[in-house]
């Protein structure tokens, strides 16, 4: 079987790389280490996956345990202290709501900026662009100022990029459950043609019930390590055991 | 990994020019009065503090801070704006990886652009107010300033940017720094009235030469070489050390800024 996507041992820190200021470097930096949940030293440690070719990967673990680290990881946007990487294909990514969207300009260009963000050729969003506004349902708003869109709206537009973008490997951060219900299910339904097509996913959610019914595989991240990993009906569950458990301790 | 062509970069260099200034302009031809007439407007409030009032003994003044201000205020804006452009664009480069580099040059290129849409009236200026004869050589000439000052504010521009993830500061400092730099510039007053021995100082100046330049595009009709070769050379070595300072500082910007 081949992997598009795999990693080896990825470590990362943030620890060493903080912004400063004039105060900081004057007084000097105060360098808290501590091992919580939010200011641990390692943000990723010894990270592995792999994902084949038209395969569903979930990420899924508590708020502040490396999920969108390893993504931006993925995408090449954030670098990995240790470990290899390697994707093998064009990346689409959905990672913040509204990144890369600017809000004087109207959703149609828009769509153009984020398309050269993803690396897409004018020409070739101009091509898709139809199909992108279809698929967004979007109908005339789509040539007001992005400022005036709701969150959804927002979630639609970003999303109809990437899913009629061209890309082999789509990574997706937790956007789509803003849409409504009849969206998010069209985008499920895309996303299953997605894959149908040789496209391969991977997606952060805390949307168990939506991972359950898109992935077949998954990992569960606290602390920065994979605690477990495998099909994901049985990472979900188990992670419902382990949250439980943390209840009841609590 | 994204994959990014030539074309497809100057495209992306397009389209975020472009934004810039339609954010800028709001898309009314007004906005664009405003943006040009800050310069002329500022260019008068000098005239009147120093021809008006102190009586500067300067032939055809209003042409010679006119046609200085305008590259002046290129390289300004675009270095500020530029500081401005990671921290204010956070997301953006947090999703576009490793070609941010082209983030400040965006800024560089919108207020060219900008420039390039003034350049009817500066001329119109130099012509009407300073009575000089258009000249058939600024066909040529305007173009290589053009890339010249590119090429010199690019690097300005992009270690603005660097350096504001990593210090905040910067960016309010950079508004001080750029006065002090103008008037230690012989921007407002001509370097003539400045005391003989002190010349060679001014001269030194990678910011008259490049300057003095346009001046003398404008005015004279000439490039004059030995400025815009000093100004090139000095672009050549700041561009080596912004280029440095981006190979080693860009891995971390996506996570810091």
């Amino acid at each position: 079987m081949t992997h598009v996507v795999s990693c080896e041992g990825i470590w990362k820190s943030y620890e060493r790389h903080r912004a400063v200021g004039l105060k900081s470097l004057l007084v000097g930096a105060e360098t808290p280490r501590s091992d919580t949940r939010f200011a641990r030293e390692w943000a990723l440690s010894e990270v592995s996956l792999r994902v084949p070719r038209g395969q569903a990967y979930g990420v899924i673990g508590p708020n502040g345990s490396g999920k969108t680290t390893l993504l931006s990881i993925l995408l090449g946007t954030v670098r990995a202290d240790r470990g290899r990487l390697s994707l093998d294909g064009r990346v689409g990514s959905l990672l913040e709501l509204g990144a890369g969207f600017h809000g004087d300009l109207s959703g149609r260009e828009n769509v153009f900026l984020y398309g050269s963000i993803l690396g897409m050729r004018v020409a070739e969003i101009r091509r898709r662009f139809d199909a992108i506004a279809e698929f967004s349902e979007l109908d005339s708003a789509i040539e007001q100022p992005l400022r005036t869109y709701s969150a959804g709206m927002k979630a639609r537009l970003g999303f109809s990029i990437i899913i009629r973008s061209q890309a082999d490997i789509l990574l997706i951060d937790e956007v789509l459950a803003v849409g409504d219900t009849r969206f998010q299910a069209k985008c499920r339904l895309a996303l299953r043609e997605f894959r149908a097509r040789g496209g391969t996913l991977i997606i952060v959610s805390h949307d168990m019930k939506e991972l359950a019914e898109v992935c077949d595989e998954g990992l569960c991240l606290d602390l920065g390590r994979v605690v477990d990993a495998g099909p994901i009906a049985g990472v979900i569950a188990r992670y419902g055991e382990r949250m439980e458990g943390a209840r009841s301790r609590a | 990994m994204l994959e990014r062509s030539p074309r497809q970069l100057a495209e992306f260099l397009y389209l975020l020019a472009r934004q810039e200034l339609k954010a800028r302009y709001r898309g009314r031809f007004l906005g664009y009065l405003w943006a040009v007439g800050h310069t002329f407007a500022l260019a008068f409030v000098y005239w009147i503090a120093f021809k008006l009032i102190m009586q500067l003994d300067a032939p055809n003044y209003s042409v010679y801070l006119v046609t200085g201000m305008f590259p002046w205020a290129w390289m300004t804006v675009a270095s500020i704006r530029a500081a401005r452009s990671y921290v204010a664009n956070a997301p953006l480069v947090r999703e576009m990886g490793v070609a941010h580099g082209i983030l400040p040059l965006s800024n560089v290129v919108a207020e060219m652009l900008h420039f390039i849409l003034a350049l009817p009236l500066i001329i119109a200026w130099v012509v009407l107010a300073g009575g000089h004869d258009p000249s058939i050589a600024w066909l040529w000439q305007i173009p290589v300033m053009l890339a010249l000052q590119v090429a010199f504010v690019y690097p300005i521009a992009l270690a603005c940017a660097l350096a504001n993830v990593y210090i905040r500061d910067i960016e309010p400092m950079l508004g001080v720094a750029f006065s002090l730099l103008f008037f230690a510039t012989p921007m407002v007053y001509p370097l003539s009235i400045v005391p003989e021995p002190l010349h060679h100082w001014f001269e030194l100046s990678p910011f008259h030469a490049l300057m003095d330049s346009w001046r003398t595009v404008f005015i004279a009709g000439t490039l004059d070489l030995a400025h815009a070769t000093y100004a090139a050379a000095i672009s050549v070595v700041t561009g080596a050390l912004a280029w440095a300072l981006y190979r080693a500082l860009s891995p971390r910007v996506g996570e810091t800024v």
